[in-house]
């Protein structure tokens, strides 16, 4: 056995503190180490090459690097021991810069922890067998959760690559909060009108299968091959014989809320969402049903021309196959109520959300486009824009910033405006954040071109007084408190995490933070993938973000999934578990604790029952090591041999 | 002129910091959003509204804030603390403000205000309870004014709202206990 060692000096980070010669000196001590060297950058081209230099020269059989995490640099070290013609798995790492030069600052006792750390690695790797990766086929199909502006462009991406793509959206329509708008800034384009060519694209798409009124049921496998139980909920409309003509919705005399419009104006038990929406499918809510609730009344069924209600359909659970996730699931508003009673908590009608605005902004909306506050239908002459409600308030645990406020606040100021000439919009900000292309000349033009007065302060109070709302703010530039009469009150609400997002991360083992926004890999260098393989994030899910940027996410994640599949086929860690089939005594305790269900059972020729690991499922988690009861089963590359010869090296 | 804020900063730091331990809050949390000003109770008649006073301190300009007039006349109703979105307790930081002038000896503009003060005080711990008849009667006299409001004692002895002997509270050594715990001027 011929063993190298090299002491990486990375520059000063690890040489300030640890006497790497004399860690390569005690190195060359050691049990079958023939050659020891320091390197003062061990990851650049240069100590790359003095590796393969001496593994050639000498005829090293095993490479200790001792520097920094493996999570920094294995990788590049078993390329390097690969080009020199080893197994790139007879190589060990050793931390000495994160585990012992960053966090001690005496030179002789950081010294002498290095040399032990050293000491161990060389005693694992005399027990390190060379390890060989196998490849397994990838499921050359895509599914994208969320059919917001993300999804529609991560499917529309991907599917114009050649690879199927099931969108799955939760909604009875695909469009998310977009279709929702009225306009978009900074250019004041309509909304709908560069969205919904992109839905109807989506649905028209050879490679896309469309599943609205539909929700993951559960996930199993792994990257390239996720199994994927799918639920399409049922709404008594068979979609294939719907034609949207909408006559079930003219004549349901159920009432219920309007989830589209944000609650503004009703809706009918038996609804389609709104004229353009895609698949255009009327979908009946059964809590809203008379049917349902009294037992009583069939008009739907009885009026359908094309007879597709059904009161008998069921929610139908179906499982497929995909190589790769993309999840855009995108945002809701903040509920605002219970956190600001001193906003009225929702009590005075008067007092909107944003989206509300948005939704008696728009052409299609309710009022069909004339602003009319909810008391009284009257016009609002005087509009006041509350920023930042639960945002940047760490009193209602929201300290985040909602980064899209300032922006659709200046945006409706200027349609107020436009839609009433003689109205005059009040804005309370706190800083003006209007970082993207054209912005802040946007955020400029309502105030210069539109008139609309902005006031740096946060609202206090909002109390109804003779018909109006008086709203008690501060003008800090002008020094103190200040008051205004309104008509109508819009509060820019936060965005928060769609609901149930944290429920949907937990059954794709991706991890989110307390907001519920998925979490990405790296915040800098893996902005769109999880910390799981072969699922990717796009959109608002992540963290706030306005379209543009949305958009853009959903292209990069395309481009990764793409990337993902094109391969056909993945290279799986060698760092499975395995079973001594000799001695396994067939209890299969093993495959009851591993959660990635990679643990089979097989007949051996004279009819004994052994575990066998299914390679391309094993994540390498080692759980099933510790349930051995007979100790049979181990962790190639942390077999029990290593981890004992490390640990033993560490008391001696 | 302008304020030279380097200078400020640095020779406020002291006070400031006196404040910040004392109330346990940190000014720099503050984000002068305004929320407080916004429906303060008492900022008709300050001088500088509560969201100045943070920033003032943030300044380092501790003589404007122990001499303001926001100090001495706060009276406590926690509106701001209440609203502010970053949990700061700003009447706290007032009142820490009012008790640091108090000890400097800083009488401010609002002599009489801080003279009541003082003696309710004075009274509550001396009586357990307030004595109205000895508050009157002492601000009158410390304030050299002994005929204010003088006509109203025959009424007021007629209704039966004053009293001539002071209350009796039971446990005296509590009360006092209290006292020397918030004199300490320890927050924690």
């Amino acid at each position: 056995m011929r063993i190298g060692v090299f002491v990486c000096q990375c520059g000063t980070n690890i040489a300030g503190t640890v006497a790497t010669d004399k860690v390569a000196e005690a190195a060359l001590a050691m049990r079958d180490v023939l050659h020891a060297e320091t390197l003062q950058y061990t990851c650049s081209d240069p100590g790359q090459r003095a590796i393969i230099d001496a593994v050639q020269k000498k005829g090293l059989t095993r490479v200790v690097i001792a520097a920094c995490s493996p999570r920094m640099h294995e990788t590049t070290f078993r390329r390097t021991i690969g080009q020199a013609g080893m197994n790139a798995y007879m190589m060990e790492m050793v931390n000495i810069r994160e585990h012992c030069s960053w966090i001690h600052s005496d030179i002789d006792t950081a010294t002498d922890k290095a040399i032990d750390l050293v000491q161990k690695g060389v005693a694992r790797v005399r027990r390190q067998v060379p390890l060989y990766s196998t490849t397994v086929p990838v499921t050359r199909r895509v599914l994208v959760i969320g059919g917001g502006v993300a999804g529609i462009q991560a499917a529309l991406d991907i599917a114009d690559s050649g690879l199927p793509v099931t969108l799955v959206e939760r909604g009875p329509t695909i469009g998310g909060n977009m279709a929702r708008l009225d306009k978009t800034f900074p250019t004041l384009d309509c909304s709908s009108c560069i969205l919904t060519p992109r839905m109807v694209e989506a649905k028209q798409h050879e490679n896309i299968s469309l599943m609205v009124n539909t929700e993951i049921e559960q996930v199993r496998g792994y990257i390239g091959n996720f199994e994927v139980d799918v639920r399409k909920k049922a709404t008594c409309v068979i979609e294939d014989k719907c034609t949207g003509c909408m006559i079930c919705q003219e004549k349901c005399p159920g009432k219920a809320p309007d989830e589209f419009n944000a609650g503004v104006g009703q809706s009918k038990a038996i609804s389609i969402p709104f004229p353009q929406a895609v698949p255009l499918v009327a979908a009946l809510r059964k809590e809203h049903c008379r049917r349902f609730i009294k037992g009583k009344c069939g008009v739907c069924k009885k009026v359908c021309p094309a007879d597709a209600v059904d009161y008998e359909q069921e929610d139908e659970i179906t499982t497929e196959m995909f190589g790769a996730v993309v999840v855009a699931t995108g945002y809701e508003l903040y509920d605002w109520r219970e956190a600001y009673p001193d906003y009225g908590g929702g009590q005075y009608p008067d007092v909107v959300t944003s989206l509300q605005y948005e939704r008696m902004l728009s052409a299609s909306g309710p009022t069909a486009g004339h602003v009319q506050r909810p008391s009284d239908g009257a016009e609002p002459k005087q509009v006041v824009f509350v920023s930042c409600v639960g945002s940047r308030d760490e009193s209602v645990g929201r300290p985040l910033c909602c980064s899209v406020g300032c922006m659709y606040i200046a945006k409706q100021a200027i349609l107020t405006k436009e839609h009433i000439p003689d109205s005059q919009s009040y804005v309370f900000y706190i800083d003006i954040r209007a970082t993207g292309k054209g912005y802040e000349e946007f955020t400029r033009r309502a105030q210069k071109e539109f008139g609309a007065i902005y006031l740096r302060g946060r609202v206090g109070k909002i109390y109804p007084s003779n018909g109006q709302l008086v709203v008690m703010g501060t003008d800090t530039l002008s020094g103190g408190p200040v008051e205004i009469e309104a008509d109508l009150v819009v509060l820019a609400t936060g965005f928060a995490a769609a609901r149930g997002a944290g429920e949907l991360a937990r059954k794709l083992n991706i991890s989110y933070d307390q907001y519920e926004f998925l979490s990405e890999s790296h915040p800098k260098l893996r902005p769109v993938e999880t910390t799981t393989g072969g699922i990717f994030l796009a959109g608002a899910c992540q963290a706030p973000k306005d379209i543009p940027d949305s958009v853009a996410q959903a292209g990069a994640a395309a481009a990764k999934v793409i990337g993902l599949l094109s391969r056909g086929e993945i290279e799986t860690s060698p760092m499975v578990a395995a079973v001594d089939q000799l001695r396994c005594i067939g209890c299969f305790k093993c495959r009851d604790v591993c959660s990635y269900n990679a643990i089979e059972a097989l007949e051996l020729r004279d009819g004994r029952q052994v575990a066998k690991v299914i390679d391309s499922l094993c994540q390498g988690c080692g759980v099933c090591n510790v349930a051995c009861p007979p100790s049979v089963v181990s962790l190639k590359g942390y077999t029990d041999n290593q981890l004992i010869a490390e640990t033993m090296e560490l008391l001696r | 002129m302008a304020i030279l804020v380097s200078s400020t900063v640095a020779d406020g730091a002291a006070v400031v910091a006196e404040i910040e331990r004392r109330s346990g809050e940190r000014v720099s949390a503050c984000y002068q959003c305004g929320r407080c000003t916004s429906t303060c109770t008492g900022s008709f008649v300050f001088d500088y509204p509560p969201h100045r006073i943070m920033r003032l301190l943030q300044l380092g300009q501790v003589d404007e804030v122990l001499n303001s007039r926001t100090a001495q006349l706060c009276f406590d109703c926690m509106t701001c603390s209440t609203r502010c979105p970053m949990n700061i307790d700003v009447a706290n930081v007032i009142e820490h403000a009012k008790m640091i002038a108090d000890e400097r000896g800083i009488e401010g503009d609002e002599k009489d205000v801080r003279l009541f003060r003082l003696a309710f005080l004075q009274n509550v711990r001396r009586h357990g309870r307030l004595h109205e008849a000895r508050l009157l009667t002492w601000i009158n006299l410390r304030s050299f004014k002994p005929f204010n409001d003088l006509e109203l004692v025959p009424l007021i002895l007629r209704k039966k709202k004053i009293h001539i002997v002071p209350p009796r509270i039971r446990n005296r050594r509590q009360l006092h206990r209290i006292f020397r715990e918030v004199n300490s001027g320890d927050k924690s």
